[in-house]
């Protein structure tokens, strides 16, 4: 037992490596960092700080690929700008497209119309076409065919 | 600004401890720095977690070996690497003047090395932090029997390989 003993102290005679001193500053200054923080973040966001609240969280959210999003932003405003741009210069076209049509195509036009119109008959006004539908009275009102039947 | 002061004085007295440990069980330098900043990050939010703990320095002990932990397994591919390259890890013991206390030194750093990690903690925090038992057996989350077998088992094994060195240089 004597040789473990002295095993065990001759072990625990050999001192370990100090720690580096520049660590000190180094991690006590992050941890505070850290705290502060973390302190910031739990505080409740007033008001005034509300924009600046979105803000970071919008910082937050696009950092991490900022050249991404600002060439995706730039796409869809050209986008944006070739839509505007077409609306407004298709409208004079179409305009031009509708002009009256020469006398020839005019006089063809009435001519379909007229023989149309001998083969089918003349037409009748949508509103008078169908019957309007009668919803049944009381029973005591029916006819008395109905009930014979 | 208390908490500020009492950072300070933990760092003074409890972080060469907590250095050692936590390089004894990581055997990486970076490691242990990085371990040793969330402990120390976890004080600063939390000062009031250390001032409830019965024995300060086993509650520390315990929250850089859990720092460590979770570190290692962030960076399980490291990890994995380590046995394989535990020889070409730092020395944790300070160098010696003497030619035959460095060669012991040497000699024990690559026989804790082939130790298993468990064991070699629980050696660790026996022979060099001085805790019971008990207290390892609080640290890591084990029966004190464990923590006792554990140390028999990792002993047994240094004595065997330093046996030679150390009937030479006794």
């Amino acid at each position: 037992m004597n040789t473990e003993d002295s095993f065990e102290q001759k072990l625990r005679r050999q001192p370990y490596r100090e720690a580096p001193p520049r660590w000190r500053e180094e991690i006590l200054t992050g941890a505070r960092l850290a705290a502060t923080e973390s302190s910031a973040a739990r505080r409740p966001t007033s008001g005034l700080s509300f924009f600046a609240a979105c803000r970071r969280n919008l910082t937050n959210w696009l950092w991490p690929h900022p050249t991404a999003w600002a060439g995706l932003a730039a796409i869809w405003l050209l986008i944006l700008i070739l839509n505007v741009t077409t609306r407004d210069s298709a409208r004079p076209q179409l305009a031009g497209q509708s002009a009256p049509p020469s006398p020839e195509l005019q006089e063809l036009l009435r001519e379909q119309e007229q023989m149309l119109a001998d083969l089918i008959g003349p037409v009748e006004k949508s509103g008078t076409s169908e019957p309007k539908r009668r919803l049944p009275g009381p029973r005591s009102q029916r006819p008395v065919e109905l009930l014979n039947i | 600004m208390s908490s500020e002061l009492d950072l300070d004085r933990v760092y003074d007295h409890h972080a060469q401890a907590l250095y050692a440990y936590l390089l004894n069980l990581t055997r990486d330098e970076q490691d242990t720095r990085d371990s040793l900043q969330e402990v120390f990050i976890k004080l600063a939010r939390q000062a009031e977690i250390l001032e409830k703990a019965r024995d300060q320095r086993a509650f520390l002990i315990r929250l850089a070996h859990n720092a460590a932990i979770d570190l290692m397994r962030r960076r399980g591919a490291r990890v994995g690497n380590q046995n394989q390259f535990a020889s070409e890890q730092i020395s944790p013991f300070a160098p010696a003047t003497d030619p035959d206390e460095q060669s012991f030194r040497t000699e024990l750093t690559n026989a804790l090395n082939q130790l298993p990690s468990d064991q070699r903690v629980v050696v660790h925090l026996k022979l060099w932090q001085g805790l019971t038992f008990e207290q390892i057996a609080d640290v890591l989350g084990v029966s004190p029997n464990t923590a006792a077998s554990r140390y028999r088992y990792g002993l047994d094994k240094l004595r065997v390989l330093l046996r030679p060195l150390y009937e030479e240089i006794k």
